[in-house]
């Protein structure tokens, strides 16, 4: 049965990465001349492209491999790895899209709490680390799920996983523990 | 490099001197002549070989440059004069100097004799820096991650054994960046499996304060202040400073200084101290001053104000500038202060919601819609901690993860999550001004990745042959320019 429903807790995706082949070598110098909204880097050996209608920079490799940054979704990084292939075929190589795979997902997080973080951290040594005079966030990382959540004493999270089903089931397993240190808005 | 220490075998005066003679470095006694010690004809370069240890093809391998002993290495005698320096940075000066090559096991010695920490720090220093140097994970790593190795060890054994440092501390004896000091103690950590525990503003204040000359022996009567008093009063604004949010996520050491100068102040706040600036401050006592110390004083002066309000007697409107007098009353009674400020504040905000209330019902329908903006990929349904029915504890909750629909009626709920800021008196800077989200269009939820991509699309992001031509001949000519203008 569901429980009832006080308060959601919504997770919103910034970023999705995802990497896929074309299975064909791709001449650089080519995709820059003839192709618009690109910026060739020839002392890295890449090319940057960028697509408006999903918001994605793609890096292009002549070796034919292509990282894509910037998604909101792991559909949308797929339409626009296929988009960017597409436009690649146009272009004149031989291309098939291969091996898409979604390789990190970030999503933040707010709970309606602030978080006591040394408490957290020593309920829960030696997955969770803070040190204060480095980063402000208490790092906890959650090996089986390869998953890192940063919790802020502001009670946001930053999540990063392999997927988006890792990052929600983060944010499952982690809030309880969120829940017990928490701060008193409050003082 | 000094000879400190030494005494001539022949004549025993203490008068020695650096004489090289060409490539063999020498000491020797200037009142008699002879040569005290010598070194070999032909050294290592400075800093070890130039062809690193794991690569040398000699047979029979000399042990790591780090474990041999150095030349010209401070005898035990030399170690007195280290006690003696009562400054860091000299200290420091003197280990730069007098430390030819020293071994890791000696760095460590000399790190922990610096802080003038107690005997079991130091063994367990040792200790830990003999496992960490076998350890696979640090055998090849470079020089500098070793000597970063030593400092990182005696920061694990202070903060065991409740001795308080800072990362700060240690990235200043050892002259590296606290960001790579604090990235090498994170690995040694992990791979040795230890757990340190993480020390408090408030354990390592009191090292801190001892650091500022501003005894009656270093300044002028007027400007001198007991050590004593001024930690505790220090101690007393770090822990206010602490509820009320101005020290989570932000740097130890400007609070501190922030603390101190505001806790100098008020101990005696006559005209001649409130006149003094940070600056001046740090000056006299010696310190190096922090840029964004100022802000962290101008933060702790705005919470005190708001506690100098609740005080009962105090007539006049109480601003940063005359806050000064009243600290030592709002921190005697601060938490009963604190309570006040807060109850203040929650009737001011009651008082606001009842006005608003009149005009509530056609403000929802905009809170909606402003709602919809973002893109709940997920979300999750919790039962609230104070539930009425009381039946469920939070950690026994079920979580199903559901997508909600995007104009559902509890999209409100997201507001005053993210709003706490205004809602309450005192909440870190990021949350007064959060940043707004960037809108996103709602028609990428609709996305299934598998779609028809038409040609049409796919042609805006393709020059036209007739435009290629003209981009390569612009860039052709943008080129020639460029070379004829070099």
């Amino acid at each position: 049965m569901d429980s009832s429903n006080d308060e959601a807790l919504d997770i919103i995706i910034t970023n999705v990465v995802a990497t896929f082949r074309t299975r064909c070598h791709l001449n650089l110098r080519t995709i820059a001349l003839e192709g618009t909204n690109v910026i060739y880097k020839p002392e890295v050996g890449k090319v940057l492209m960028k697509l408006r209608k999903p918001m994605i920079t793609a890096s292009i490799w002549s070796s034919g491999k292509i990282i894509c940054t910037g998604a909101t979704s792991e559909d949308e990084a797929k339409l626009g790895a296929r988009r960017l292939a597409r436009c690649l075929q146009k272009l004149g190589f031989k291309v098939r899209f291969s091996a898409f795979k979604v390789v990190n997902v970030l999503a933040v997080c707010s709970m309606p709490f602030a978080v006591h973080l040394i408490d957290f951290t020593k309920n829960n040594r030696p997955i969770a680390s803070y040190e204060p005079e480095l980063h402000p966030a208490a790092t906890y990382r959650i090996k089986n799920l390869k998953a890192t959540i940063q919790v802020f004493s502001t009670g946001s999270l930053t999540v990063t996983g392999p997927n988006v089903q890792n990052v929600a089931t983060a944010v499952e397993q982690v809030y309880p523990l969120l829940f017990e240190c928490q701060k008193p808005l409050c003082k | 490099m000094s000879a400190a220490g030494m005494r001539c075998p022949a004549c025993g005066s203490t008068n020695i001197v650096d004489d090289d003679l060409y490539s063999q470095a020498q000491l020797v006694c200037v009142d008699c002549g002879s040569v005290v010690s010598e070194g070999v004809l032909a050294n290592d370069p400075v800093g070890g070989s130039d062809v690193s240890f794991s690569r040398t093809t000699a047979v029979a391998k000399r042990p790591c440059a780090n474990l041999i002993k150095g030349e010209l290495l401070p005898s035990k005698g030399s170690f007195p004069l280290l006690l003696q320096c009562n400054s860091v940075l000299l200290l420091v000066h003197f280990l730069k100097c007098i430390c030819f090559t020293p071994t890791g096991q000696q760095r460590v010695k000399a790190i922990c004799r610096i802080l003038m920490v107690n005997r079991e720090i130091e063994d367990l220093s040792h200790t830990y820096y003999k496992m960490a140097y076998e350890h696979k994970a640090f055998l090849k790593v470079s020089l500098q991650k070793k000597d970063i190795l030593t400092g990182c060890c005696v920061l694990v054994s202070c903060r065991q054994l409740n001795w308080p440092i800072t990362v700060g501390t240690i990235s200043c004896l050892l002259d590296a960046d606290s960001m790579v000091v604090g990235a090498i103690y994170q690995e040694m950590v992990k791979n040795l499996s230890i757990e340190a525990p993480i020390i408090n503003v408030t354990d390592v204040i009191e090292a801190h304060c001892h650091e500022y000359k501003i005894s009656s022996l270093d300044v002028p009567e007027e400007l001198a202040e007991n050590s004593r008093e001024l930690t505790k009063r220090a101690v007393a604004l770090v822990e206010l400073a602490a509820d009320s949010w101005i020290v989570t996520g932000r740097k130890p050491i400007p609070i501190m200084m922030a603390a101190t100068y505001l806790a100098w102040q008020s101990l005696k706040p006559n005209k001649h101290r409130l006149k003094f600036s940070l600056d001046k401050f740090c000056q006299v006592a010696k310190v190096k001053k922090l840029k964004s110390a100022m802000t962290r004083v101008a933060e702790i002066k705005e919470v005190l104000c708001k506690l100098g309000k609740e005080i009962p007697w105090v007539r006049e409107t109480v601003t940063p500038d005359n806050v000064i007098q009243l600290v030592e009353c709002i921190l005697q009674n601060r938490y009963a202060l604190l309570r006040r400020a807060m109850r203040t504040h929650e009737d001011a905000l009651l008082e606001e919601s009842q006005a608003s209330c009149a005009e509530a019902p056609p403000e929802s329908s905009s809170q909606i819609s402003e709602c919809a903006d973002q893109t709940p990929i997920t979300s999750f349904v919790k039962q609230n901690g104070s539930n009425s029915d009381g039946k469920e504890k939070p950690g026994d909750a079920d979580y199903n993860p559901r997508v909600l629909p995007e104009h559902s009626g509890t999209q409100e709920s997201q507001n005053p999550p993210q709003n706490w800021g205004k809602r309450v008196l005192f909440a870190p800077p990021c949350v007064i001004h959060a940043k707004k989200r960037r809108a996103e269009q709602p028609e990428h939820t609709d996305v299934t990745g598998d779609e028809e991509i038409s040609d049409s699309e796919i042609d805006s992001y393709i020059r036209t042959p007739q435009e290629a031509r003209d981009f390569a001949l612009m860039q052709q000519m943008l080129s020639l320019s460029d070379s004829a203008k070099s």
